[in-house]
């Protein structure tokens, strides 16, 4: 039983997520003829690679013990500019989109860096009001890219892979060498573990954790003109609700909401593990009505049963 | 460029026609939003009852749940499965048309449903199935001249904003208003966002900010009778002409009741039947038209009778 | 431009010399937004203070206003309740569904059971399994929307003969002359303000909140505390879908999708603090309030709908700031 647990509880490096999604792989593998295909497996990937990216970044803000709730918006900002300012320059439109990204990531670190006001608030603020200027620059318009050049890209492969599931795994990887290898990874588990004695340890507390609000900002930009390039398009409510598969998606990956804990690989584990729950579903034909059940039921016995497995060494889960 | 595209498809539509001679068809329908009202959802059963009624269709049912980028998966994964033909209706008239173009090109034939696709999307789609929404919006300016008496200030709720059909009905009814009754003045325009509670709170609004309203224009029945509630409760729903447009029962009851002045019969019911069809004569590599519209009359309380109250 | 707005507000409260004065405004800086707020409304726009229009932002906000004196009382314990919108959905179809089924005594009697039923599985996994409230809340929100498209088959629910039901009371009656939506917000507000203010029940709930491995060690029973916080919540959105319900006459599935963020967004710029343990039911009131009239106003003033948001993000981070600001007695943190 303790040697269950202990693998279970990732002493065995295999992450409890992993052996889930293993187990949903198997399953759907049986449960359908469609699913275990290769273009199955890449169709998976392209359409997680959006909720993905940003989980890479969400999970070095989480670790610190922040949140962000603005992802969503952002994406659906950097995604409007990428189409709409096309009509100048394929290059601008991009860059714009991407700065955007990191600019309102700054400023979501900045103001939580320099008020001390409490990350759920701020980007909970953000949330709205950058959903705010998306619809001010829009007008309330969808945007349509005039050549097809930029949804082709979208839709590219290298070989057999589809370039977007290329770029997500290698941001994924980057994002993980980051954090178990640099001194910015071994501070962002310091800061969430222990606020005050990161200081101490002349951890710069308020630009760290801006440097991490600027990452996930620019993750959010950069899914946002991924998206927009499978689209051609950008609408103004794009990116809405994602926040919150985003937050699950990382914290089925085992990254604590107190912060302190977290890992990449466990977030590319619960990313996959929603898009290949979506798929699945999709492919046995389950009402939609019974996957947004389903979703709900599977994130609570997770919490559950990580609750028992991690019981003992628990402390306190609050925001 | 109009004629060499007419010439691909029916050359796509010949070789399609070879392939499959008459079934069993695998046909994939992604919809928009199921749930979000009673339309859709009406439209969903429909559908599934028409493909049982039909035999030899086998059908895969998809839902968006309203958003673009899930609806794109969907058309992947359907890509992937080699539907016979895929059913959509978009989320969004333009961001889908890089997947339905990738369908295109994979040679599976797609047909939109109930809803347009952008202009630049047109010559990757086999056939459009739905009703017109830019006639009725003309209709319904039409049926506000003849109530008011070309003579009025009246105010508009519409759907969704950035959504195909909401624009098309909204720009119907703004041009043909200024064209043919240029003595009503459309005061403001709010979205409702297809939400009867959402409405209601808009015409609340209304009723504080203009003392003199003759008539509301709402984008369908479902905010039409949440602006009439509103004006209602505010005692002042006699002299004010409510127009809507997918005529629901709560809309059918309240022309009858005399309280609501006009609406469009719209049926989700001839809509998926429409759609189901289209597809299959697609398949059967029949010649139609680009644009098959169903009818969609105007309904008031004098032509009721005429009309089953809607079951949504 | 921001921290102009800051010294305004902050300087003259340093000037002032009596310590009374002082705390009392320190304390109530949201009111000093709510009344500038009002003051500039009004500036633009006549109709902005006119009794009627008043009275209809008042009543548009009493639904939110309701599930936010609900929530609020979750934040003092400490926890989050993100499912108040899915569970609004859900009470609302119940209630007008059942309504011409089952009479509407006897729909509103089960709407109330079921919907504390949902409070109490909140609860139970929170109090008692002692999950983090967030995700918790969060996968029921999905989950209680997907309950709710289940149980009514996605169709739209009405209420058949909207003319002659009592029914109607909750959303469109006056009693003396005050919308009854009014009148049970503000009834539930004082009642559960009194309950937190001047029982035992009120102060340990603070105490689980603030503190709760002292709560724990003073004798308090935390997970009873928690457990009963949802049912209160639970109980505050289904007064609201009594609202809804009747106020609408018939629900879409999702009529309360988004509500959860602006009961948040209402009581963050009340100044309840969402670390828990402190707060109080009147600040929530008037945030809500403030989030009312903002979206009004911009409205009255010709702006789109979606300047309020922008606004509110301003405001909202401005609000917090400056009650933090107050408490450590300096504007910035002093982290590097």
């Amino acid at each position: 039983m303790t040697s269950m647990k202990g693998f279970f509880r990732g002493r065995a490096k295999i992450q409890p997520i992993w052996v889930f999604v293993i187990a949903l792989f198997i399953f759907f593998s049986v449960m359908s003829e469609y699913f275990l295909s290769f273009g199955n497996i890449s169709n998976i990937l392209v359409q997680t690679s959006t909720i993905g990216l940003i989980a890479l970044g969400m999970t070095f803000v989480m670790i610190n013990g922040n949140i962000d709730l603005s992802v969503g918006a952002i994406l659906g900002l950097s995604a409007s500019l990428a189409v709409g300012l096309q009509a100048i320059s394929m290059t601008l439109a991009i860059l714009a989109a991407l700065v955007s990204g990191i600019l309102l990531g700054a400023l979501n670190g900045f103001v939580v860096w320099k008020t001390g006001v409490n990350a759920f608030i701020v980007t909970l603020g953000a949330m709205l009001g950058v959903r705010g200027l998306i619809f001010l620059y829009t007008g309330e318009q969808s945007f349509f890219a005039m050549n097809f050049a930029f949804a082709d890209f979208g839709t590219s492969t290298i070989g057999p892979v589809p370039v977007l599931a290329i770029i997500f795994l290698i941001c994924a990887l980057i994002m993980h060498l980051v954090l178990t290898r640099t001194s910015h990874g071994r501070n962002t588990f310091a800061v969430g573990g222990n606020p005050e004695a990161s200081i101490d340890a002349g951890i710069r507390l308020g630009r760290h954790m801006m440097i991490n609000f600027i990452i996930v900002g620019f993750f959010a930009a950069l899914a946002g003109v991924l998206l927009a390039s499978q689209m051609g398009a950008a609408t103004p409510n794009l990116g809405r609700d994602y926040e919150l598969w985003v937050i699950t998606a990382v914290v089925l990956g085992g990254t604590k909401l107190t912060g302190g804990y977290g890992s990449i690989v466990g977030t590319l584990g619960g990313v996959l593990a929603i898009g290949i729950l979506r798929n699945g579903m999709n492919l046995m034909q389950v009402p939609a009505f019974y996957v947004l059940v389903i979703l709900g039921a599977i994130l609570i016995s997770v919490l559950i049963i990580d609750k028992k497995l991690n019981a003992p060494s628990a402390k306190e889960v609050r925001i | 460029m109009f004629n060499k595209t007419a010439i691909a498809a029916s050359v796509t539509l010949m070789s399609i026609a070879t392939a499959h001679a008459e079934g069993p068809y695998r046909i994939g329908i992604t919809q928009n939003n199921v749930g979000v009202d009673s339309y859709q959802t009406t439209y969903e059963s429909a559908f599934e009852a028409a493909a049982e009624r039909e035999g030899n269709v086998d059908v895969v049912v998809l839902d968006a749940g309203g958003d673009v980028a899930r609806q794109i998966g969907q058309m992947q994964d359907l890509i992937q499965q080699r539907v016979d033909a895929i059913i959509i209706w978009p989320t969004n008239g333009q961001a889908v048309i890089p997947a339905i173009r990738q369908a295109h090109s994979a040679g599976i034939p797609v047909i939109v449903t109930n809803s347009k696709i952008a202009e630049a999307g047109m010559e990757f789609i086999a056939a459009f199935s739905g009703p017109d929404n830019v006639q009725q919006g003309i209709s319904s300016a039409e049926m506000m001249c003849d109530a008011l008496g070309g003579e009025g200030q009246i105010v508009q709720i519409s759907g969704q904003p950035g959504y195909t059909t909401a624009m098309e009905r909204a720009g119907g009814f703004e041009d043909r208003l200024a064209e043919a009754c240029p003595g009503v003045e459309l005061l403001e325009t709010q979205p409702g966002n297809w939400n009867r509670e959402r409405a209601q709170r808009v015409m609340e609004d209304f009723l504080t900010k203009y003392d003199h309203i003759d008539g509301v224009y709402s984008g369908d029945d479902n905010m039409g009778v949440g602006a009439l509630n509103a004006a209602k409760g505010a005692g002042r729903a006699d002299g004010i002409i409510f127009i809507g447009a997918t005529n629901f029962a709560v809309g059918y009851d309240a022309i009858a009741r005399g309280e609501y002045y006009g609406s469009i019969y719209q049926s989700p019911v001839d809509d998926a039947e429409a759609a189901l069809q289209t597809a299959l004569d697609v398949l059967a590599g029949e010649d139609l038209p680009k644009m098959n519209f169903f009818d969609t009359p105007k309904i008031t309380a004098e032509n009721l009778e005429e009309f089953d109250r809607p079951v949504f | 431009m921001a921290s102009t707005e800051q010294t305004k507000v902050v300087v003259p409260l340093g000037k002032l010399s009596k310590a009374g004065v002082l705390s009392f405004l320190s304390a109530q800086g949201i009111l000093i937004f709510f009344l500038i707020g009002m003051f500039v409304f009004s500036f633009f726009s006549e109709q902005f203070l006119s009794q009627s229009n008043i009275m209809t932002v008042v009543r548009q906000a009493s639904i939110i206003g309701i599930i936010a004196v609900g929530v609020t009382v979750v934040i003092i314990g400490g926890n989050l309740d993100l499912s108040v919108g899915s569970m609004l959905s859900f009470s609302t179809v119940l209630v007008v569904d059942l309504h011409d089924k089952i009479g509407p005594t006897n729909a509103i009697l089960l709407m109330f059971a079921l919907t504390l039923m949902i409070g109490a599985v909140n609860g139970f996994l929170i109090g008692f399994l002692r999950l983090n409230s967030l995700i918790v809340t969060l996968a029921m929100l999905s989950a209680i929307q997907g309950f709710v498209l289940i149980y009514s088959g996605g169709q739209n629910v009405d209420i058949a003969n909207q003319e002659n039901t009592w029914f109607a009371f909750f959303g469109r009656g006056f009693v003396g002359g005050i919308a009854v939506p009014v009148l049970m917000f503000g009834l539930l507000a004082i009642l559960i303000q009194v309950v937190m203010s001047y029982t035992g029940y009120g102060r340990r709930i603070f105490a689980v909140g603030g503190n709760p491995m002292a709560a724990v060690y003073s004798g308090i029973r935390k997970n009873w505390c928690v457990f009963s916080t949802y049912l209160i919540s639970a109980f505050c959105v289904a007064c609201a879908a009594l609202v809804l319900g009747s106020r609408v006459m018939g629900s879409q599935n999702n009529v309360g999708q988004g509500y959860e963020l602006l009961v948040l967004a209402g009581i963050i710029l009340g100044g309840t603090s969402l670390l828990g343990g402190a707060g109080s039911i009147w600040k929530t009131v008037i945030g809500v309030l403030i989030l009312g009239f903002i979206q009004n106003g911009l409205l009255l003033m010709g702006y789109p709908y979606y300047i309020q948001w922008i606004v509110t993000w301003v405001i909202i981070i401005l609000a917090v700031w400056l009650d933090l600001a107050n408490k450590r007695k300096r504007l910035f943190t002093s982290h590097s």
